[in-house]
């Protein structure tokens, strides 16, 4: 009861350091920031979909890592269910996110369950973080540990923090850094169990950490030692495992974020940025309208198809203004102004959500009017529905 | 943005009329920019916060149990503080029983919820305290949770403040706990009350677990209502999205706790506030683009796009770009742009934007601090309307459209709400913990009143629609009318034509109704304001009855020009029209009878009225609203009756600053009301009822406290032997409860003169509901009465009938409306006020409807 009620890998141990009796070792950022830091690089270098945080807590190191835009899956495993039901809110979309969609899918999860036991669901990451995971393992469960994550769950990249006990020496106190820290590695323990690990699963290690140590004292290394797991061999069993393997995890929390890989988002996000570009075009129009007037004679009136005039007065032409001279122009019949969905594909963003005029034409169906032939969209010419 | 325009921005002086950072930078205080974001502004002093503290500010009040408690416990809330005002038990008449007897029973759908409790229960406040202290709430949350004896119990806490539905076994707990660094932390946890169901603090304990609740059917807060993004109505030809959602309240209404949800709907644009922007660049040109941004963006509320969080924006800093930097809490520098991608991901396209200013509220009541969080105008999404928006009715017919609800429609998605909330597991968990049980939904019964007579001169009719009754009296004589002798119309030369056909009109319809108009004197002038206003000043004389402008165009200045002039400097009754309204051919006719009906009452006449039965009764309207211009100004109306009869008003108008001047401000009106009344009717009223509109949340005590007391002297004063009899009611057109009538299989609003008085009322309130309207499409908002004081000592059906007979007396509509005349008059005067002219109306005006 009096121990280990505050079951948090490194939101506590990460700050011992910041505040000892006598000699003051302050990390900035934070230590325990470093070693999320040095996740998001690795993600942001590697892109994975698939990312499991093992002993994940507090969820902080989700917190980060689901802003990162490759992500598609995000997992959380912790043993403590009370900490995932306070903090499963946390990783909920924001309104933000339904709003401005993210491009690809997104799904978090929060299992409650021991990473000492295997779930199918775990297979097939591209990366599983165990961040100051290790050192609250008895040596019974060290054991087992790697067979379920590197033998099991078999990611391709597996990032495992721990204490450098070597750092020790420059801490006042001679204890472990957390009461609940079944022991406490140098380097050399490190690398002997890891390189194990990794030849015995196929896996090749480097090592490197975080929490530089201070002048003088560069022989002990960084405070926090971690070593970076890579699967050599492809697996290809993982795959026919995942449909076959139990749930023993229990799922606390879960949540989906809008994407443009969904339809009705894609729709909307569509729709939207096509009225913004006629409604940007029309604009244009309508200004280089109002300057024939102030010039009757250069004015077209004759004919009733105007050729849209794309110099606008106001803002000067961008270079992608500029490439687009070449497609087809909008152009105005009557009161009613059109612009070629050709035209529309040419805007960057809308060309790279519909790649084609066919999809794009599939999108607007229904929501937005094209004319006859639906090749363009058509819309009041003088409607002042935008303010 | 381009570069040339934020130049031609930063050249130009901020305008005056960003009074708020005027006041920000007057103050002495240190100011210290904090990023929107809360891992920026958060402290990570002490131990688990830095990791935690984007919860903590995160201002998720109900992701934890007991996030956010002692800002929601320490101020309770407005409408909470109204509930503590008892005004029933002193009024000894309705003190058994406050129920009407007339009218046809009806049985009413409410969008009330029972919650049931068993009967003994009660919540549990203790304090814990914790040596040594702690400061972290995430740090205290999670050590006192993570006790055996206290998990498994339905529970908030904020770090300071605990309650429990259940009784821990002593009075005194200690309770011990260790750090992961190995501090050992003793918790004392203190009983120090226990609450009866009916507490205002278990209703804001009830509200936090609903808001909790409807967050597990991933719905968000956005003020005080939770909507569902993931089900918009989408108006992109608007760029607008419609969050459907709901305003929730749980209170005590007669003997039960019950839930009420009324359906809302949250409106987002769907562009960021640096795309509003540029558009409006476009549009405006870049001369006055930076006012015209500040003045549509300044006092709209944003989302921004990485947290759930909501800023109003309070200026914006043109001389501020993404590429600078700021200090960070911990004392680092940054730029926004690096922020940004290092914090969210997310990379800023235009580097030239300048950022939204938002002051933050302190959340601890405390102003030790004013703190600004700067914005990124492309990471914002705006919400609700400028004010541009609203008046463009293309836009507000599509929202309109979109947002109202059949009363079926409105039916099936409360059922829907209720049924989410009892099938979702951890709702229902929820719940359970704490020992409520979400009910069925209440029904109660209504009483449908007789419809009223309305008397015109020369007879008495029974309208075939008491919603709109103009058909009957089209050709019936009004009761009294002046004739219109000396007069001067202004119109513009290009609308000379029209304006003669239309007083040619104006004659013809004026004649059956009994209303005598003469040829008035044309003056044509050039069409802008200052020529409108010049001619007035020039052919006004003190015999002139009355003046007519035909106006080009609805720009405010002509409007609000000559209505100053002619309301406050030459006091004239007016009457603006706009000329396109007159080239509306085949409508003529209508328009004329209405101008004509509206010209009648400013020149002091009456148009109807219906049997009151009792003798020499005064009624009083008063409005509060306030002022467009003058922050901090408010409004004040105040219009009486001055006859038996209730056909003739005397109204007045005044400015005043604070509640005590309103207080005092009524009582002059009230002694200038019954002055009024002496003379025409040679002696006092014996009666006097006031309806009190224009009433916030939390401000039941003041007017009882101020108000009541200054009308009362005003009274007493007024007689040295027996003075009239005064009784005060608050009367409110919004309110949680709504009423639906099932009729078969359907749902429909209920008929005109529905009253409700049981169910859905309070308990310490002497109170009911009145429909006095109809709409064609959408929902009904009843109109809610709250007696404060009452010394009439009227049967509440009597009081219930007068009311309704009042609302039958607005003279620029003939037919039913919301609320008592008086109050509809106060309304349109305080608004003729607020909105365009800021001056108090002349008093030789005060005897007519001059501003209808």
């Amino acid at each position: 009861m009096a121990e280990n009620n505050i079951e948090c890998n490194s939101v506590v141990d990460g700050n011992v350091e910041e505040v000892p009796n006598k000699k003051i070792i302050k990390f900035n950022p934070p230590l325990y920031k470093q070693r999320y830091q040095f996740v998001k690089k690795l993600v942001e270098q590697h892109q994975p979909k698939k990312v499991a945080d093992l002993g994940c807590g507090d969820a902080c190191l989700l917190m980060i890592l689901k802003y990162q835009k490759c992500i598609e899956e995000l997992v959380g495993v912790d043993i403590n269910e009370e900490r995932l039901k306070w903090n499963g809110s946390r990783l909920s979309p924001c309104m933000g996110d339904h709003l401005d969609p993210r491009e690809l899918d997104l799904v978090i999860t929060l299992y409650h369950g021991s990473v000492l036991e295997k779930d199918c669901r775990l297979l097939g990451f591209d990366l599983v973080a165990c961040i100051e995971l290790i050192e609250h393992f008895d040596s019974e469960d060290l054991a087992k540990f790697p067979e379920v994550v590197f033998g099991y769950m078999s990611p391709a990249m597996i990032v495992i923090s721990t204490p450098n006990s070597d750092y020790n020496s420059l801490f006042p106190s001679a204890v472990f850094r957390d009461s609940d820290h079944k022991f406490e590695w140098s380097r050399m323990q490190f690398q002997t169990w890891a390189l194990d690990v990794a030849n015995h699963y196929s896996y090749s290690v480097e090592f490197t950490g975080v929490g530089e140590p201070p002048a003088g004292a560069e022989d002990v290394g960084c405070c926090t030692q971690i070593g970076v797991f890579r699967k050599i061999a492809k697996a290809t069993e993982s795959a026919v495992l995942e449909h076959h393997g139990k749930h023993v995890y229990e799922v606390i929390y879960t949540t989906s974020y809008p994407s443009l890989q969904q339809m009705d988002y894609c729709r909307r996000v569509v729709t939207y940025l096509v009225y913004r570009e006629v409604n940007r075009m029309k604009r244009r129009y309508q200004v280089s309208l109002r300057q024939h007037e102030l010039e009757p004679e250069s004015a077209d009136n004759g004919n009733p198809t105007r050729k849209f005039i794309s110099d606008p007065p106001v803002p000067v032409l961008t270079e992608a203004d500029k490439a687009m001279e070449m497609i087809p122009q909008p152009f105005c019949i009557g009161d009613k102004f059109y612009v070629p969905l050709e035209r529309i594909i040419a805007y960057p963003r809308l060309g790279h959500i519909c790649g084609n005029v066919e999809k794009l034409r599939e999108f607007l169906a229904d929501v937005v009017e094209l004319n006859c032939d639906g090749s363009a969209v058509k819309v009041d010419l003088h409607d002042c529905g935008d303010y | 943005m381009s570069g040339r325009a934020r130049a031609r921005a930063r050249g130009m002086a901020l305008s005056p009329s960003a009074a708020e950072v005027g006041r920000v930078q007057a103050s002495p205080l240190p100011l210290s920019v904090a990023l929107s974001d809360s891992e920026a502004s958060s402290s990570s002093d002490h131990v688990g916060t830095s990791r935690i503290s984007q919860k903590c500010e995160g201002g998720l009040s109900s992701g934890d149990a007991g996030c956010t408690f002692k800002e929601r416990v320490g101020k309770i809330r407005r409408e909470m503080m109204d509930l503590s005002v008892c005004t029933r038990e002193k009024l000894a008449h309705v003190r058994d029983c406050k129920r009407g007897s007339s009218g046809i029973p009806v049985k009413l759908v409410t969008n009330l919820f029972n919650l049931d409790l068993p009967q003994d229960w009660q919540l549990y406040q203790y304090h814990v305290t914790y040596s040594p202290d702690i400061e972290s709430r995430r740090l205290r949350i999670a050590l006192l949770y993570s006790h055996t004896e206290l998990s498994n119990k339905a529970k908030a806490f904020d770090g300071v403040i605990l309650f429990l539905s259940q009784k821990l076994d002593e009075k005194v707990v200690e309770l011990s706990s260790e750090t992961r660094r190995g501090e050992t932390v003793k918790m004392t946890v203190t009983l120090t009350r226990e609450l009866p169901a009916s507490s205002p603090v278990c209703m804001q304990v009830f509200s936090i677990i609903f808001k909790k609740i409807l967050k597990k059917l991933s719905m968000y807060q956005i003020g005080r209502n939770f909507y569902k993004p993931s089900e918009p109505v989408e108006i992109p030809q608007h760029k607008l999205s419609l969050w459907p959602g709901f305003a929730i309240s749980v209170s005590h209404f007669e003997s039960k706790l019950l839930f009420g949800a009324d359906v809302s709907y949250k409106i987002l644009r769907n562009e960021t506030v640096l795309e509003f922007m540029t558009d409006l660049r476009h549009k405006t040109g870049m001369s006055c683009f930076t006012q015209t941004c500040e003045k549509q963006l300044i006092g709209l509320i944003v989302i921004t796009r990485y947290n759930n969080k909501t800023y109003r924006i309070d200026d914006i800093d043109w001389s501020v770009k993404p590429t600078h930097t700021f200090q960070k809490r911990d004392g680092t520098e940054i730029t926004y742009v690096d922020y940004y991608k290092q914090q969210y991901d997310i990379t800023l396209s235009d580097l030239n934007q300048p950022v939204l200013v938002s002051l933050l509220k302190s959340k601890r009541n405390d102003d030790a601090e004013v703190r600004m969080a700067h914005l990124i105008p492309e990471l914002c999404f705006l919400t609700g309307l400028p004010g541009e928006a609203r008046s463009d009715f293309r836009l507000m017919k599509a929202v309109a459209e979109e947002t109202r609800l059949s009363p079926l429609g409105r039916q099936q998605r409360l059922a829907r709400l209720a049924d989410d909330i009892q099938r979702n597991k951890d709702a229902r968990f929820e719940l359970e913990t704490w020992g409520l049980h979400f009910g069925c939904q209440m029904s109660v019964t209504g009483r449908v009143v007789p419809s009223e007579n309305i008397i015109i001169q020369d007879h008495i009719c029974q309208p075939v629609s008491a919603a709109d009754w103009s058909k009957d009296m089209r050709t019936c004589k009004i009761l009294s009318a002046q004739s219109l002798n000396k007069w001067l119309v202004i119109c513009s030369n290009r609308a000379e034509r029209v304006t003669e056909s239309f007083l040619n009109c104006l004659r013809r319809v004026g004649r059956p109704i009994g209303f005598n108009v003469n040829h008035p004197k044309i003056i044509k002038v050039q069409e802008n304001p200052a020529a409108f206003l010049h001619a007035i000043q020039k052919y006004v004389d003190p015999e002139v009855q009355l003046v007519m402008c035909i106006l080009p165009s609805n720009q405010n200045s002509y409007y609000d020009s000559i209505k100053k002039y002619l309301l406050s400097d030459c006091p004239v009754p007016s009457q603006c029209v706009l000329a396109q309204t007159l080239n509306k051919q085949g409508m003529l006719m209508s328009i004329a009878t209405k101008i004509a009906l509206q010209m009648t009452c400013k020149l002091g006449g009456e148009l109807w009225a219906v049997e009151i039965p009792l003798k020499s009764l005064m009624v009083v309207g008063i409005d509060v609203c306030k002022d467009a211009f003058n922050q901090g100004m408010v409004v004040v109306g105040f219009v009486a009756s001055i006859n038996p009869r209730i056909t003739r008003w005397f109204s007045r108008c005044m400015l005043q600053r604070t509640t005590a001047d309103v207080a005092d401000c009524l009582k002059v009106f009230m002694t200038g009301a019954l002055n009024r009344w002496y003379t025409h009717n040679q002696g006092l009223p014996g009666r006097i009822i006031v309806y009190r509109d224009g009433v916030g949340d939390g401000q039941l005590r003041t007017l009882i406290e101020y108000e009541v007391p200054q009308l009362l002297s005003s009274v007493t004063e007024a007689s040295s032997n027996t003075s009239p009899k005064l009784s005060v009611i608050v009367v409110r057109k919004r309110c949680m409860p709504r009423f639906l009538m099932e009729t078969g299989r359907t749902l429909q609003n209920p008929p005109l003169g529905t009253i409700v008085d049981s169910g859905a009322t309070r308990p310490e309130w002497y109170d009911f509901y009145l429909i006095s309207r109809v709409a064609c499409r959408g929902t009904l908002n009843p109109t809610y009465y709250n007696v404060i004081y009452d010394d009439n000592g009227l049967k509440p059906d009597h009081m219930q009938r007068l009311t309704f007979k009042l609302c039958h007396l607005y003279y620029n509509w003939p037919g039913l409306i919301s609320v008592p005349a008086p109050c509809q008059y106060a309304h349109k005067l305080t608004f003729l006020v607020a909105q365009s002219t800021h001056k108090e109306p002349s008093l030789e005006l005060a005897n007519s409807l001059f501003y209808l």
